[in-house]
């Protein structure tokens, strides 16, 4: 049954892809819709079947595997063909590089006999967000895609849902297989799709862009490789999960993971890997959405996490703990200074990122149950955040945040949904928060992690508190029509909800996912009441309930109150010098002419501008990236 | 849930804003005769809060006076979560909540007056939140719990172990009360202000509201003054006292500066002499019984 559904998971996809490829335009929402069901139907399905593992061997293995190799051939193929194409050199010689590695562990690594796909909580957690946070992706990109063709006199939209869907097959399979050969394949198809979509529109900036992603992410493959190889011909191990039964017999195992670690950073755009996902953001936004902010970064963090058992508790540890956390504390700075709108989800995504691999680091349970839990709720949240940021773009043509105010006006509902997302990310009671939270909490042992998280934290209360308070705001021109698709607005209101019924239901996810989840990787489960985890206590039974019911009191007082004093309108203080004659928006000036009164946010570009913090930022990162190798091999 | 409870929530629900009205009272009584006026009865904030309830519901849009009551609702929450010794982190987020709902009420309004404001009080967030939770780390560090009931059934004071992050909520109380040389969203006095900042569209009950929510705020705030000596209440009150009056002293005679100095101001001594603290608890590792 389990079979079947995994299977599954990875062919439909594969179905869906060629279907985009050969069926005409007019399907592409009907296709859309079907997916969006499908993966909602069989991510259900699979966390249904329960958890365990099973193997392929025989002839179905010797033809799989026979595929595998094949497809390894091809994408290395397809590496060198596009980077000799574009001349981009370095980019192929890490291609050359990639092929030899490929060809020694061909010839020298012993053959595997069968494979083995591992399908545990954490898998299923991940699933779900694949399945249903990416096909209701994809389900935006019907409503959004053909206006930004338009504007941009393009016609490319079979390789993009083609590519789209293709990278969702890739993704199921990177989650749920334990053979790290095969998770290396999977590892490079979303390299390739998140290389073919960066470059999508096939201008200067986007194809040099792409080129980055794909160079930057072949360092992270290359480290990956010898990482396989050294695990396989070393220590005989040839699964993930079974470097972490490793570790738990005192067999030194450091190494190959830090290695894999390095692969996770440069997939997780951690600096000083961090540029490829900026430069990312030329693509079209449910790209964004798709690979750089929900799900394919976080096939990183997944595997990040997934090595717990391999340096819970080592110096290895405590140095990507460092590590993480001060790659959350200089990118939420970064984020401070930007006033693009897509430029500050990519920043908090990496930040975020980085808070996942800092509690990854940390290792108690606490701490990997909030890096796990984190992985989920900032996945919606920042797919929604993305969407209406794509969809804001449309509407008043724009993605600087200084022109985003008065939105509330010109589009209530695009705004209430964008505002949820921000609030979701910075205020309790949602989960991004509370997981902060107990990531704060699990953190409080290590000073140095602890101070960083603090610093991180009130830098990105920052950033959205004026952003939301941007878009919250009302002046009074209003001249902007909104298109409202039910391919773009279902998807937008399904992620809001999914936000406030995860958040409300925290308790049962963490029950019915985590907490096992966490017993596997480190044998502990998180110390749910006592002293310093009051996780289960707070969460359960009082937190929660209280900021609820407060803000549903506040509402209803709200309410009962606003008919007690009649509102009486008027325009806003000019010290007296309105147009009352005209749209009150403006004042006299000193001329007596008009002029628009203008305000905007505080960057601070000269404290947290990118051209002050890039460098050092490169610089410490890679100095505790190497501290974190030393620490590996000593 | 039990009677007790409930009684200390309604007796906080009523008892606070009649304390932080009448330390509001004070404060407009002590400024005036730090600058030799007689200065309005005591009761002035009250007769205020009244004569604004009956006022015209003057709005700029529909939404702005749902964020005053988001503002109160949860100033009151994080009081009654102090009251009940609940998680201090947990608490310093709730009571963020409040903060980001008047900046963005104040930003909701479109006024460029307020929208300066607002822009300023994030940089306040910006400038007290590390410090904030500074604080309650130390709390977790001498207690080994973030719950505030540790430190409430310990019987030596927290300050014993905490000076130096005692004088950086010092800070933190000025910055908070909007008091001089820190009111750069919006301050109680009309000197020295930009129109009225973050407030400047709120008037009648709006800003009745948002008076009711700053008596619930003093209280809170000089609560988490108070947390710092529980051994003996008493003392522990007077600390509070003493803090609540020299920041109304700090506040006459200082003048509004930039808020790049709030900021560096913060970043550099307030941090500095917080992590210094903070260190020396990893370092020496007490425990407070």
């Amino acid at each position: 049954m389990m079979e079947n559904t995994v299977m599954l998971l990875i062919t439909v996809p594969i179905l869906f892809s060629l279907l985009f490829l050969v069926l005409g335009k007019s399907l592409y929402k009907i296709l859309a819709w079907a997916f969006f069901i499908f993966g909602t139907v069989f991510s259900v399905l699979l966390v249904m079947d329960g958890t365990g593992r099973f193997e392929i061997t025989g002839s179905n293995f010797a033809m799989i595997e026979n595929v595998v190799l094949i497809l390894e051939v091809l994408v290395i193929l397809f590496i060198f063909f596009v980077s000799a194409k574009y001349k981009n050199w370095p980019t192929l010689g890490l291609a050359v590089i990639v092929a030899a590695i490929s060809a020694y562990s061909y010839m020298n690594v012993a053959a595997i006999e069968s494979a083995s796909f591992n399908i545990d909580q954490f898998s299923q957690v991940m699933v779900l967000i694949v399945n249903i946070v990416g096909t209701a992706i994809i389900l935006f990109a019907t409503g959004y895609m053909d206006e930004y063709e338009e504007h941009r006199h393009l016609n490319r939209q079979k390789t993009f849902y083609f590519t789209m869907s293709f990278f969702i097959a890739a993704m199921n399979g990177l989650v749920m297989v334990d053979t790290l050969g095969w998770l290396y394949l999977f590892w490079e198809l979303t390299t390739l799709c998140s290389f073919v979509l960066i470059s999508y529109n096939m201008d200067e900036e986007g194809i040099n862009n792409g080129f980055r992603a794909l160079a930057l992410n072949l360092v992270g493959g290359i480290s990956f490789a010898i990482a396989i190889i050294l695990l396989s011909t070393k220590f005989n191990i040839s699964t993930l999960s079974g470097i972490g039964t490793e570790a738990a017999s005192a067999t030194v195992v450091a190494l190959p993971a830090a290695l894999l670690c390095i692969a996770g950073f440069a997939k997780s755009a951690q600096m000083p890997f961090h540029s490829w996902l900026l430069g990312a953001m030329v693509a079209p936004t449910p790209v964004s959405a798709l690979l750089h902010s929900s799900t394919m970064v976080n096939a990183g963090v997944y595997i990040i996490v997934k090595l717990v058992p391999a340096f819970a508790g080592t110096s290895l540890g405590t140095a990507i703990a460092v590590y993480g956390s001060f790659t959350f504390v200089m990118c939420s700075a970064l984020a401070l200074s930007q006033r693009n709108a897509k430029r500050v989800l990519a920043y908090s995504t990496i930040a975020n990122l980085g808070l996942i691999i800092a509690s990854a680091g940390i290792g108690t349970p606490l701490a990997v149950a909030a890096a796990i839990m984190l992985i989920l709720f900032h996945a919606i949240s920042k797919a929604l955040l993305f969407l209406c940021t794509g969809e804001i773009e449309h509407t008043i043509g724009s993605r600087d945040i200084e022109d985003m105010s008065g939105l509330i006006k010109k589009a209530p509902l695009l705004t209430i949904l964008a505002a949820l997302g921000m609030v979701s990310m910075l205020l309790p009671p949602f989960g991004v928060l509370l997981t902060k939270w107990v990531s704060m909490q699990a953190a409080s042992q290590n000073p140095i992690v602890i101070v960083f998280l603090i610093l991180g934290s009130a830098l990105t209360t920052v950033y959205y508190a004026k952003w939301l308070g941007t878009i919250m705001s009302s002046t009074m021109d209003k001249n902007v029509v909104t298109h409202k698709k039910p391919e773009t607005y279902f998807p937008l209101s399904f992620l809001g909800s999914a936000i406030v019924v995860t958040s409300i239901l925290v308790f049962a996810i963490y029950d019915y996912f985590i907490r096992p989840q966490v017993e596997t990787l480190l044998n502990a489960a998180p110390v749910i009441s006592g002293q310093a985890g009051q996780f289960a206590s707070e969460i359960g039974a009082f937190a929660y309930a209280a900021i609820f019911v407060v803000l549903a009191l506040a509402l209803l007082i709200y309410v009962a109150t606003k008919n007690m004093f009649t509102p009486r309108k008027s325009s806003y203080y000019m010290c007296g010098e309105n147009n009352l004659e005209m749209d009150r928006l403006m004042f006299r000036n000193g001329l007596c002419s008009y002029d628009k009164s203008n305000v905007s946010n505080i960057y601070l570009e000269n404290t947290f501008g990118e051209s002050k913090l890039t460098t050092i930022g490169y610089a410490i990162s890679i100095i505790l990236i190497v501290i974190a190798l030393a620490g590996g091999v000593l | 849930m039990n009677v007790n409870d409930v009684l200390t929530a309604v007796l906080v629900l009523i008892g606070a804003p009649i304390i932080g009205c009448l330390a509001a009272g004070i404060d407009r009584k002590l400024t005036a005769r730090l600058q030799g006026r007689v200065g309005p009865p005591l009761l002035q904030p009250y007769y205020d809060v009244k004569k604004l309830l009956s006022k015209d519901n003057m709005i700029v849009n529909e939404s702005q006076n749902l964020y005053v009551v988001v503002y109160v609702a949860f100033m009151i929450l994080s009081l009654l979560m102090l009251v009940f010794k609940a998680d201090i982190l947990m608490i310093i987020f709730v009571y963020t909540i409040s903060s980001i709902a008047l900046i963005v009420g104040g930003m909701s309004t479109g006024s460029p007056y307020a929208r300066i404001g607002s822009s300023r009080e994030i940089m306040a967030i910006l400038s007290y939140e590390p410090v904030l939770i500074l604080y309650a780390l130390a709390i977790y560090l001498v207690t080994g719990t973030f719950k505030l009931s540790a430190v409430l059934d310990a019987s030596t004071p927290l300050l014993m172990y905490t000076p130096l992050i005692f004088i950086a909520m010092l800070f933190v109380l000025n910055i908070k009360l909007k008091k001089s040389p820190f009111d750069y969203s919006t301050s109680h006095h009309a000197h020295q202000e930009l129109v009225k900042g973050m407030l400047t569209e709120y008037s009648g009950p709006g800003l009745a509201g948002i008076e009711i929510g700053h008596f619930y705020e003093y209280v809170f705030l000089t609560g988490l003054i108070f947390v710092f000596w529980t051994v003996n209440p008493l003392i522990g009150v007077l600390i509070s006292i003493a803090a609540f009056l020299l920041v109304i002293v700090i506040d006459n005679i200082t003048a509004r500066v930039y808020w790049q100095w709030m900021l560096k101001l913060s970043w550099t001594l307030l941090l500095a002499i917080s992590i210094v603290n903070i260190a020396f608890l990893y370092i020496t590792k007490p425990t407070l019984v």
